[in-house]
């Protein structure tokens, strides 16, 4: 589960994000949709411990991800924007890399490795290295690296970036698969679409601050726009592109 | 175990896959040897070779001079009477090295107590061997010559002093052996580069080559220490560095016996032993050179950032070398405390078969260490800044 509370960031003097609450429980998904430079990966970023929030506080599991970033660690597996896997290592390798940096054995990492490729129906590729992958092997391995310690809660940078249809069909059974098993999933997008097909629980951010957060069904009412893509665009406010 | 060594690990293995990194990192730890030692054998065959072994000596007209002849004879000189058309074409066009031309009014002028000429003729353009025979033919001829002056002198009854009212005698302190010790400082250079060169590439794989590709990120979220992280990669450009330096080292003791320095009454023999307290003495400059690359690599965005960067970083370790060099100091224990120059100083001296000063040996590792602590403590410090990712 995780939770936050008034987040704010700044770089310099541009304020990235500012006074966002969020709230993703267990075993559901929830998606962080908001339009390019809207935030998200900062949140994201924050709550993956990798940035710190001048303001705010958020939990991951009760751990606060400033105050015990190792005990958020270890009970998150992040997705970053564009996968970043080590090209002359293979998919194996890439997993097993993070796999180890979580201090499992080597037995235990080697019988984890076997099962997230059976998952993630990886059988082809596993021993290969990935400089030559598709976008859609990329994301497979990445997502299993971030799986590779079985955390409870899975942070997802716009997955579906660069996915052709039957890649982006594959990841959507995985994220279901992966509510199923009870985990968080938080995903970013600034795809409408995509998001209605997915989530349980919509959070919309624009200009760094959070313009709604319910249900799809809450943000048709709210709004009174049946088509999900106005309703978007009516809670962010047009903005110049 | 622990998130050092898997990073470690991974890194050396990662790396050990580019054969761009390998050859990078290797090329002169592999080379340099061999080119050195290829470059010392050169100078002394030719500037230090032997003054006595005999060498060809054209001549044409020989018959017009027997007396000349024979007193060339005396001398280590194969005398070969040639018939050429145009003495000056044949030295031109390299098929004579030296031509030694007499007149045939040679001996008609001898005989009336005038100036008789001959002419040598050579390339001044070529070096070695040609230059240092014309000057030995030169010689030569100018003592038979003044021997002839002499008695013509006593003949009318002078004493021959007045011939020469200054005797300057040449005095070289420089021994041959002096004179190819010169060259090896350019070995500590060789050495220090070697050093630098083999964690170059390894340090900026692991740091912007990281970032460029976007897994420092995912890297960071990951449930090890900043310090274990950082430290690990250190030590993966540690052990590129190290390998360097032990190819280098193995690749001088394989190629110094192919100088031919006993021409020069010297031995530089590289034993096993010499070989490992060159590497251990070493060892230091390693470490600080790995965490030096790591460092400033770390500010750059992209692997050619880095490169740039890098490039400029990798002549800060000879600036001691080249100072202390115009300044022609000393090796004093309290100048074992610079980097670079304390190591170059040490290998020199196992070099020259002589035995190191425990002493400067505890100086410049303990100095040196020290540095590399600091360096290393710098880079984790820059890691934990988050605007390593932004």
């Amino acid at each position: 589960m995780i939770r936050g509370e008034g987040l704010g960031k700044s770089f310099g003097r541009v304020e990235a994000i500012r006074g966002v609450d969020l709230h993703a429980p267990d075993g559901r998904i929830t998606a962080l949709l908001g339009p390019n430079g809207a935030g998200k990966s900062t949140t994201l970023r924050i709550l993956a411990t990798v940035l710190q929030a001048d303001r705010g506080h958020a939990w991951v599991d009760g751990a606060e991800v400033s105050a015990d970033p190792a005990a958020v660690r270890r009970s998150i597996g992040v997705l970053p924007h564009g996968a970043g896997l080590y090209a002359r290592l293979s998919a194996r390798e890439n997993i097993a890399y993070f796999g180890a940096l979580h201090g499992l054995g080597r037995a235990a990492l080697r019988a984890r490795v076997d099962e997230l490729v059976e998952q993630l129906d990886m059988g082809e590729f596993a021993n290969r290295r990935v400089a030559g992958f598709s976008q859609g092997q990329r994301i497979k391995v990445a997502l299993a690296r971030a799986l590779v310690h079985d955390p409870k809660n899975v942070l997802l940078d716009e997955p579906t970036n660069g996915l052709d249809v039957m890649a982006t069909r594959a990841l959507r059974e995985i994220i279901i698969a992966l509510k199923r098993q009870g985990r968080c999933v938080v995903f970013s997008s600034h795809v409408m679409q995509e998001v209605a097909t997915l989530c349980d629980d919509l959070i919309i951010v624009g200009g760094g601050q959070v313009r709604f957060a319910g249900s799809l069904d809450e943000l048709r009412t709210r709004t009174g726009q049946d088509d999900l893509e106005d309703a978007f665009v009516d809670v962010v406010g047009e903005q110049p592109a | 175990m622990s998130g050092f060594s898997v990073v470690l690990a991974k890194e050396c293995r990662d790396n050990f896959r580019d054969i761009r990194t390998i050859l990078a990192s290797f090329s002169l730890a592999l080379l340099g040897p061999a080119l050195f030692a290829a470059m010392m054998a050169f100078v002394l065959n030719t500037t230090l070779g032997e003054s006595r072994e005999s060498f060809r000596l054209a001549v044409v007209g020989s018959e017009h001079a027997p007396r000349l002849m024979e007193h060339l004879g005396r001398f280590n000189v194969e005398l070969t009477e040639v018939t050429l058309d145009d003495p000056r074409q044949a030295v031109r066009d390299g098929r004579e090295d030296l031509v030694l031309v007499i007149d045939a009014d040679y001996p008609r002028r001898l005989e009336a107590g005038e100036r008789a000429a001959v002419a040598l003729i050579h390339d001044s353009s070529r070096m070695g061997t040609a230059r240092r025979n014309y000057s030995r033919a030169q010689q030569m001829i100018g003592q038979y010559s003044r021997k002839l002056g002499i008695l013509r002198v006593q003949l009318r009854g002078m004493d021959p002093a007045l011939l020469s009212p200054i005797a300057v005698s040449e005095v070289d302190t420089a021994s041959p052996a002096a004179r190819a010790m010169t060259l090896l400082t350019v070995l500590p250079y060789l050495l220090v580069l070697v050093v630098f060169m083999g964690g170059f590439y390894l340090a900026i794989d692991a740091t912007a080559g990281e970032r460029e590709h976007g897994s420092l990120e995912p890297l960071l979220s990951q449930p090890i220490s900043r310090a274990q992280l950082v430290l690990g990669k250190v030590a993966a450009a540690s052990v590129f560095s190290a390998i360097s330096t032990a190819l280098f080292l193995i690749g001088l003791s394989l190629s110094l016996p192919f100088v031919p320095l006993h021409k020069v009454g010297m031995s530089l023999a590289i034993d096993l032993n010499a070989c490992v307290q060159m590497f251990f003495v070493s060892l230091p400059l390693v470490f600080l050179g790995a965490s030096l690359l790591t460092v400033v690599a770390s500010f750059a965005k992209s692997y050619k950032e880095a490169q740039t960067y890098l490039t400029v970083v990798i002549l800060i370790p000879t600036l001691p070398l080249i100072v202390t060099q115009m300044l022609n100091v000393e090796a004093t224990t309290a100048l074992m405390l610079i980097p670079s120059f304390s190591q170059a100083t040490l290998i020199s001296d196992l070099i020259k078969g002589e035995a190191l000063e425990w002493a400067h040996v505890a100086v410049s590792m303990a100095a040196t260490g020290t540095l590399a602590a600091l360096t290393a403590w710098v880079a984790v410090a820059l890691y934990k800044r988050e605007r390593m990712l932004v």
